[in-house]
């Protein structure tokens, strides 16, 4: 911010001669900061806790693993060199400076959506960031994909540059919705199931994925697993504080609720709930529970009693705006169990915004519980109050426990 | 040992205050402050370590004899309980007396010695390891001078009641600077540590102490039974590592 400020001032200073032109620039930037806000730049390429930008986490794709770069203005090791051309074909076509493409870790086929000007206000703003020295080899994927020109083919098969069509016959408030997260917001990118080749699958789209040992939630209007049930207003709040006050954001949910949703407009945050609440509502039937008198609900009851009861509650209601309610919690009614078996494991942390800055918190109970143990008291919140999902295996667990956080 | 004054001089008072101003400007800051988040780690569990069984790490084999008999006629086996020992009591002790608490680790142990109030507890200069050592040697060699060539081991339960009584009165003379009553009172204390402590720490086996006195178990939230009157808690107790409840005792 204060670089931003200086760059401003300077900019007002050099133009002083040509008034209105310090303020488009003060315009362009701060739209281009918007801009990464909404597309997230930072969730991936900044290490939690690290300088701004200057290269992120390692992505442990099914592919092997990409470390997203240091995009700092840096000249040596950041996108210093770069030319205004050279960003925009990175964004909307995967081919970054000197001709090299990019993986579409990189969500280069959203980003394709973001108008120019849009783009040159980013590309603006990201030149007034401070400039790191950091070092970073973006690609350790193995022989062959390490092979950037395979991404030539993946480009024939998987991608065409899109522009946002807005659908005239909805609101104007569905349509920004419908953009920004199609486009910058890049929720696709971890909610819509993938191909074989890593590409976003034409059908089920955000229905829900696996991804980094994680699980992004079906966040269709479904109402069981998606949102179905949720109003707008619990959208937007949960997209503004973390928290909708009966379920919470975690891990990479958490991080981007801080780093990006938290950020957006009020009235962006209503079109994204707009939006999403219209999409087509795709979820299978719900199972049959399993019977209060299986071995693994018993041993579940007594486990959830004796371990989780004081904050989720006897009855799995929870504690509004502090602990997850669990019954009719979607999260748990995905396939996937990787969620609910990370937060017993190793615990979990919401997400830090500056509208609910005090994050809740679950400790981890992987030392006390073993595999089975975990796996009942999963089998059990999943099969109670209500909530009907299939039984959850020892192994499954182990699975996760084995990956570790 | 020389005698401390009492009252230290007004020049070392001051003198001791300057020092104190020094080394604080010079010392590295170790504080932290915390704006925007609060600095908790997920997954930064430091949970307590269970203890091993199997082999001795304080106690030597005469020692364990011995103790394994003063457990068991201080809580006998009955239809309340099993025995101190069975109960893991003599484990508890030897894991305590070979850790931190044995070596008094969080107890100032500098001069001066002078005897306390009864209310102040032992102020003696021995560690609770020394203690045992002490107490159970001299133990040993009265339980000799009265009957040569026999230990306590050998006795029956009336003649180490009676002697156990005795310590506890204060009527045996240990001879090595330490008191039998103080002694009998604290062996006591700990025995009794290890019958009802948490059995991750050795002793309570299978939570023997607590199903005895009907204690359910270090829980945090009774809410759903606070209105329920007059019924009994029919969970059974939890330690730190879980309960039978819980099942999935086969991967453990």
């Amino acid at each position: 911010m204060k670089r931003l400020l200086s760059l401003a001032l300077a900019a007002s200073a050099l133009v002083a001669a040509t008034p209105g032109f310090a303020e488009e620039l003060a315009n362009q930037v701060m739209n281009g900061r918007y801009q990464a806000i909404l597309g997230d730049c930072s969730g991936c390429h900044t290490v939690s806790g690290g300088k701004y930008l200057a290269g992120g986490e390692a992505l442990v794709t099914p592919f092997g693993k990409l470390v997203p770069p240091n995009i700092t203005p840096d000249k040596a090791t950041g996108i210093g060199n770069w030319s205004y051309q050279d960003f925009r074909n990175a964004m909307t076509r995967g081919v970054g400076h000197d001709g090299k493409h990019l993986y579409p870790a990189m969500p280069y086929p959203n980003y394709s959506m973001i108008p120019d000007r849009d783009l040159k206000d980013l590309w603006t703003y990201l030149k007034t960031v401070t400039p790191v020295d950091r070092k970073v080899v973006a690609n350790q994927l193995p022989f062959p994909f390490n092979q950037r020109v395979v991404m030539r083919g993946w480009n024939m098969i998987n991608f065409t540059p899109k522009t946002f069509k807005a659908d005239p016959d909805k609101s104007p408030e569905w349509n920004r919705g419908a953009y920004i997260v199609q486009g910058p917001g890049h929720c696709s990118a971890c909610h819509s199931p993938k191909t074989l080749l890593g590409a976003d699958k034409s059908s089920g789209a955000y229905t829900g994925a696996e991804l980094q040992g994680w699980y992004a939630p079906n966040i269709t209007g479904a109402k069981r697993r998606g949102i179905g049930d949720w109003s707008e207003d619990q959208i937007v709040r949960y997209l503004k504080t973390g928290t909708d006050g009966k379920t919470t954001a975690s891990g990479p949910m958490a991080e981007a609720v801080t780093n990006s949703t938290s950020k957006m407009t009020d009235a962006d945050l209503k079109s994204i709930a707009v939006y999403i609440k219209s999409l087509p509502a795709s979820e299978p039937a719900a199972p049959k529970p399993l019977a209060a008198d299986d071995a693994r609900m018993t041993a579940g009851a007594a486990i959830y009693r004796d371990n989780c009861s004081a904050c989720h509650g006897a009855g799995g209601e929870g504690a509004k705006n502090l602990f997850p309610a669990l019954k009719g919690d979607a999260v748990l009614m995905q396939d996937s169990v990787a969620v609910p078996a990370r937060a017993v494991l190793f615990g979990s942390k919401g997400a830090q915004t500056a509208a609910a800055p005090t994050r809740p918190g679950m400790p981890a109970l992987g030392w006390r519980l073993n595999d089975t143990q975990v796996a009942d008291v999963l089998s059990y919140v999943r099969n109670s109050w209500g909530n009907a999902g299939a039984p959850v295996a020892a192994s499954d667990v182990a699975t996760v426990r084995k990956q570790g956080r | 040992m020389t005698s401390l004054p009492l009252r230290s001089s007004r020049r070392a008072f001051l003198a001791g205050g300057v020092s104190l101003l020094v080394v604080g400007a010079l010392s590295p800051v170790s504080a932290h402050s915390y704006s925007g988040q609060l600095p908790w780690l997920i997954d930064n569990t430091e949970p307590p370590v269970p203890v091993k069984p199997g082999g001795w790490y304080f106690f030597l084999p005469d020692e364990v004899a011995l103790m394994s008999a003063i457990c068991d006629r201080l809580i006998p086996a009955d239809d309340l309980s099993p025995s101190g020992t069975d109960a893991g009591c003599v484990v508890f002790l030897d894991r305590q007396l070979a850790g931190p608490y044995g070596r008094a680790e969080r107890l100032y142990m500098k001069g001066p010695f002078h005897p306390g109030l009864p209310t102040q507890g032992y102020q003696g200069p021995n560690t609770p390891a020394q203690r045992f050592r002490k107490g159970l040697a001299a133990i040993g060699k009265a339980v000799d001078a009265k009957t040569p060539g026999k230990k306590f081991t050998d006795w029956d339960a009336k003649d180490q009641d009676a002697f156990l009584t005795s310590l506890e009165k204060g009527d045996v003379k240990f001879g090595n600077g330490l008191d039998s009553k103080t002694f009998f009172a604290f062996m006591l204390e700990n025995v009794m540590e290890g019958f009802f402590a948490d059995p991750i720490y050795g002793g309570n086996k299978d939570m023997a102490g607590w199903k005895m006195i009907g204690f359910p178990g270090a829980r945090y939230d009774y809410r759903a039974w606070v209105p329920q009157h007059n019924k009994p808690f029919t969970g059974a107790p939890i330690s730190i590592a879980g309960s039978v409840q819980w099942g999935g005792k086969a991967d453990k």
